[in-house]
């Protein structure tokens, strides 16, 4: 999340994520959630230890029933204008239970109504609870994440990589990655500007 | 080994309610399991293999011709989309989006351009936006036109593969003098498109929406009305909606299961919320039951008649006026994020993109394949299945493996 233009959300911007921050807020008064937006992505900024209590409320909650996990991605961070290096991993959610047709048309430009979740970790030991049990598609994201951004993902049985071979050198969207020499005897020369 | 047999009275099939011709066959089934030893025995299926539509590789179980469990081996045609999407400037990533999902580029661009757009506050000209949602129909039309003629080859029906090229090709003829390209367009562009059309291309695009309507029913006949494709493909595969919605399957197969939902008119993006049009959603009146492979063709087919509905709405809408906005030179959108879907032939694609600021390149450009998500699924569907009927669900997926591998 970029820091230097993340400002607080509110209410009349977008119902949707005020909505689940107050549900969020009367179920579980322990947990500390932000609300903030950076430009029109508004996000709920959630502690990684909280991160699967967060998730089991907004997907069972009759009033936000989130039944699909759309996607996780991963932001690398090395070196922001404020703070620790860091890794934001974030969460795109949707109901296709609940209809958010009234939100929809109160969200500003014409954004549509899902509910982003940004859970930050320190770069070099990114380690996040999995919501695989909550949302079995969040299985191959998870493994997507770690794949590629090396974000370990906690409590799962195994965390195989996904799209590159197992024995591929490091994490290539961390932004300190660099081209190996060779892979298996066959020699890499990176296209230009890469 | 005398006692082997007894050992081994053969699986247990029968859970699962299935139809008594089925129930026949498994009692024969156990009769043989109690002369033969049977053992469950692992094997591949892919990466190169005509049903699964790209190189997927799927490590299937077996248990005689059941299949007990699967997983499906992605990353063959991996090409680090998402490094490229950061390492180049916005507009160069563009033909990068079309190579994703090869079958719908035109779809893949218009919303991957909607994504930096809105990252840079970028006014596109209301012509511009007609054009865009005229060529991305056309797109679902023949991405669907394909669809529904390789499910018939999945299924051994040769035929119709043969007849929709037919119209598949005059379609993308019809591309192709509009953008210089068959497959791959490049034709969206940030802030509008490339050009305009012509009077030409116009009388062209009425003769193929024409022959499109003309030739459905025909396609109809070969396959959505015949008692055979009909038997083979009710109640198989069947993909419900608490189970779509935990895998994150969408588009038609979300469709299929009965949900009554469309991002093109539930989260118009673009201009979709000046037309009128259907969304087809599964229930059991149509034979079958909702989210069977039946039900997926369904829809397909329904979306066909659809998208040629949008498009002659667009068509008598149209303004006239510029196809190109006001693009900054060296564009360097300002700090800040997007999420941003849109309906594709195969489901939602979703791009989330954060600009770093004072750049002309994305800080991280993560897509969202539909076929990702469709594709996994299939580790819990598929379990219990024929050999024969994971053809059957995999081909009604519609999956192309650029979009799963990115």
């Amino acid at each position: 999340m970029a820091e230097r233009s993340d400002t607080p959300l509110d209410a009349a911007d977008d119902p949707v994520t005020v909505q689940a921050l107050e549900r969020i807020r009367a179920e579980l008064p322990d947990v500390e959630v932000l609300a903030r937006t950076t430009g029109a992505h508004p996000f709920l900024g959630v502690p990684a230890g909280d991160l699967r209590a967060v998730c089991r409320l907004l997907r069972d909650d009759p009033a936000l029933r989130y039944d699909c996990c759309h996607l996780i991605s991963a932001v690398d961070w090395p070196e922001p204008a404020e703070g620790e290096p860091h890794i934001d991993v974030i969460y795109h959610l949707v109901s296709y239970v609940v209809r958010q047709d009234a939100a929809y048309a109160a969200r500003a430009e014409k954004n549509d109504p899902f509910l982003a979740l940004a859970v930050r970790v320190p770069r070099d030991a990114p380690e996040v609870p999995t919501v695989m049990d909550i949302w079995i598609g969040a299985d191959w994201h998870e493994r997507e994440t770690w794949d590629l951004m090396g974000v370990r993902f906690t409590g799962r049985a195994e965390l195989p990589r996904i799209l590159l071979p197992e024995d591929w050198p490091g994490h290539p969207l961390r932004k300190d990655w660099e081209f190996p020499a060779s892979y298996h005897g066959v020699p890499i020369i990176p296209p230009d500007g890469l | 080994m005398s006692d082997g047999a007894s050992q081994n009275p053969g699986p247990d099939l029968r859970s699962g309610g299935e139809p008594a011709g089925v129930v026949e066959f498994h009692e024969r089934q156990e009769a043989v399991g109690r002369d033969v030893r049977t053992e469950e025995m692992v094997f591949n299926m892919g990466p190169q293999h005509p049903a699964t539509h790209g190189v997927l590789r799927v490590a299937v179980k077996t248990d005689g011709e059941y299949v007990r469990a699967l997983q499906p081996h992605v990353g063959n045609i991996h090409r680090c989309a998402e490094k490229i999407g950061e390492s180049v400037a916005f507009y160069q990533w563009i033909p990068y989006l079309d190579r994703m999902d090869y079958l719908s580029a035109m779809c893949n661009e218009h919303i991957g351009c909607m994504a930096i757009e809105r990252l840079g506050g970028i006014e596109v000209p209301e012509r511009a936006e007609y054009i865009r949602v005229i060529v991305a129909e056309i797109q679902r039309v023949l991405s669907h036109l394909m669809a529904i003629g390789v499910y018939g080859l999945d299924l051994g029906a040769f035929t119709p593969f043969l007849h929709q090229f037919r119209e598949r090709e005059r379609g993308m003829d019809l591309l192709d003098h509009l953008a210089g390209g068959r497959l791959l367009y490049h034709y969206v562009r940030i802030g509008g498109v490339k050009r305009d059309f012509s009077q030409d291309w116009l009388d062209e695009l009425e003769a193929f929406l024409a022959a499109v309507e003309r030739r459905l029913p025909e396609y109809n006949t070969l396959l959505l009305n015949n008692r055979i494709f009909q038997e083979r493909t009710f109640h198989v595969g069947v993909i419900d909606h608490p189970t779509a919605a935990a895998w994150g399957v969408t588009g038609p197969a979300l469709r299929a299961a009965g949900v009554d939902w469309d991002l093109r008119r539930d989260v118009p993006y673009s201009i979709y919320d000046r037309f009128e049009f259907e969304v087809p959603h599964g229930y059991s009146g149509i034979g079958g039951e909702a989210g069977d492979c039946f039900h997926r063709h369904w829809v397909r087919v329904r979306e066909v008649e659809a998208s040629i509905k949008i498009i002659r709405q667009a068509l008598a809408q149209m303004p006239e006026g510029p196809v190109m906005g006001r693009v900054p030179k060296g564009f360097k959108p300002p700090e800040g994020q997007v999420f941003v879907r849109g309906e594709n032939p195969r489901g939602e694609l979703a791009v989330y993109m954060v600009s770093a600021g004072k750049q002309d390149k994305a800080w991280r450009a993560r897509c969202r394949g539909p076929s990702f998500s469709n594709i996994a699924c299939i580790t819990e569907v598929a379990e219990g299945m024929l050999i024969a009927d994971l053809v059957a669900l995999i081909g009604s997926l519609d999956i192309v493996l650029g979009e799963v591998d990115r």
